[in-house]
């Protein structure tokens, strides 16, 4: 099984770490031509206008957009989610818009308030997550379920093979949520 | 630095002092993203004009050093 991981700008070495460690075949996504073949794609934090403007740059906004239509599971991680939300509540532009939620960028603060804490999720428990200025999901759509929370808030959800969290899994030893979208990847 | 691992770098006066700010951001961003690709590294480091003249230390005056201000 082969899995991308956008790497036009932030934390794409991690994922790609991650999925390695749990045997997968890992590959950066550059260009249009990295999609082929791939069982699932990781979107990585970091800032989502440099991702956004970087991959349209290099073509590739549109196939991935068709690709994620077409059903290929993806898993977006702070930038990553807010690519894939449906809105963006302080913020004008909406990007892939395959995720029926509502999220607010930035919405822990600056820098200064990242923090690391532990989040409960479905089947799995509590697992640690670093939040490093996460966004928030204010609405979660009727087709999506919530899979894991921090303070009784929305911190990972999942429609269909979309996953997405407000936090960073990829900066912790804890491979779970990494596994939990291999398991999404894997029913395809 | 990108293949040592870093995730990316930081780059200050070496833009807003050369000759053409907006062609050499946009080029060290690219340079940033496809580090691994000669080709592309080549194409967008064509024509950006001068870079940043080198500064002697002895010749900057003391209000304008960072450890003074």
């Amino acid at each position: 099984m082969k899995i991308g991981v956008l790497a036009v700008q932030g934390a794409a070495r991690e994922h790609l770490l991650c999925l390695s460690r749990l045997g997968v075949e890992a590959v950066s996504v550059l260009r249009p031509a990295d999609l082929a073949g791939l069982s699932g794609i990781i979107l990585p934090g970091g800032e989502s206008t440099a991702q956004w403007r970087l991959l349209s740059r290099a073509g590739l906004a549109d196939p991935l957009g068709e690709a994620l239509k077409e059903g290929l599971p993806a898993f977006g991680t702070c930038a990553g989610l807010i690519l894939l939300a449906q809105e963006i509540t302080n913020w004008p532009e909406r990007y892939l818009g395959v995720l029926d939620v509502a999220v607010e960028r930035n919405a822990t603060g600056r820098q200064v308030d990242s923090f690391e804490a532990k989040v409960r999720v479905d089947g799995l428990g509590e697992v640690p997550a670093v939040f490093i200025r996460a966004p928030a999901i204010r609405r979660v759509g009727p087709g999506v379920e919530v899979l894991g929370t921090y303070e009784g808030e929305p911190v990972l959800v999942r429609q269909g093979s979309v996953l997405g969290a407000t936090f960073h899994p990829e900066l912790t030893e804890d491979l779970r949520i990494h596994e939990l979208f291999l398991s999404l990847c894997r029913k395809g | 630095m990108r293949m040592l691992g870093a995730d990316g770098v930081f780059v200050g006066s070496g833009i807003f002092k050369s000759e053409n700010p907006e062609k050499r951001a946009r080029a060290i961003v690219l340079a940033c993203t496809y580090y691994d690709d000669p080709e592309l590294l080549a194409k967008v480091s064509e024509d950006l004009g001068e870079a940043m003249p080198g500064l002697e230390i002895e010749k900057i005056p003391e209000h304008a050093l960072l450890q003074y201000r």
